[in-house]
């Protein structure tokens, strides 16, 4: 996935939000969450040519459903197992927390963030937990010893 | 003009640093495809000007008037909300320092979620900060 086409998406979200969510404030969460999930999809897009043949199979996933006054946002991407090793915890962390608890380390993550050389700031995560006040359903099916297909559900609630 | 005036882009704001007028502003969306290129030069520039007001112990001839930072984001990412903070620190430190500066954060009616962060920031930073309510 490259930017022009998250810029695209992007472009073509705002539209349909503007028509089919009159509710300004959960306009702008979807925004922002789609956002944040499709940098994420990005950031871990850099794959080499033989590993660019796995995409056929397990290809970028975005979707954003509505159902009633609600939104579901689905993502999918290849993700490095050591990256996963990573992600589980931090998951796993957020989801054991309060609300409160996330408004507090996403305060302390601020202040202490570091930019990583893809330029994020490791706070999406802490982001997503913060704006939908839901857990964050996650799932890894295993390609093979080097990959792993990451798989997250996003719950908007009104 | 000393200072800056970048010009808004769909994806990044507009800044305005008017030393004369004693005014930093943000304004507008910020989701620039690289962060750091976009906000070091602002943040360096900033610390710069600001050091060398300490440096030359003009405190007190600076402080006869009061900076004013406004800060009017509609949207901004998490890796921007991390350059923004690092805006925010350095305020923070200028202020510890001597120099007399406020910070305005300016929210939409309708966007709860922008006033809140903006208490995140003033929370982190042991900073008041004036609310302005924008109707839109």
């Amino acid at each position: 996935m490259s930017l022009d086409v998250i810029d695209d998406i992007l472009h073509h979200l705002k539209t349909y939000l503007f028509h089919k969510q009159h509710d300004k404030m959960i306009r702008k969460r979807v925004y922002s969450l789609s956002v944040e999930c499709l940098d994420n999809i990005l950031k871990h897009s850099d794959l080499n040519k033989e590993e660019h043949e796995l995409l056929i199979s397990y290809p970028p996933r975005f979707i954003v459903e509505k159902i009633a006054e609600n939104f579901i946002i689905h993502t999918g991407n290849i993700i490095l197992n050591k990256n996963k090793d990573a992600i589980i915890p931090r998951l796993d962390k957020l989801n054991n927390l309060t609300i409160e608890e996330v408004n507090k380390l996403y305060k302390k993550s601020l202040a202490n963030a570091e930019i990583s050389a893809k330029g994020g700031a490791g706070l999406g995560l802490i982001v997503m937990a913060k704006t939908t006040k839901q857990k964050i359903k996650y799932d890894f099916e295993k390609i093979n010893d080097k990959f792993s297909y990451f798989a997250m559900q996003l719950n908007l609630k009104k | 003009m000393k200072g800056l005036n970048i010009p808004a882009t769909e994806k990044s704001p507009r800044v305005l640093f008017d030393t004369s007028n004693y005014l930093f502003e943000i304004q507008g969306n910020s989701r620039p495809e690289n962060g750091r290129d976009f906000y070091f030069p602002i943040i360096y520039k900033l610390r710069k000007h600001f050091e060398k007001i300490i440096d030359k112990k003009k405190i007190e001839a600076f402080n006869e008037k009061c900076f004013k930072f406004n800060f009017k984001l509609d949207y901004f990412n998490s890796s921007s909300a991390k350059f923004i903070s690092d805006i925010l620190i350095l305020i923070k430190d200028f202020t510890e320092k001597g120099l007399n500066m406020k910070i305005y954060w300016y929210f939409a009616e309708s966007d709860e979620d922008m006033k809140e962060v903006g208490e995140d920031f003033s929370d982190m930073i042991s900073m008041p900060f004036h609310y302005i309510m924008i109707e839109r």
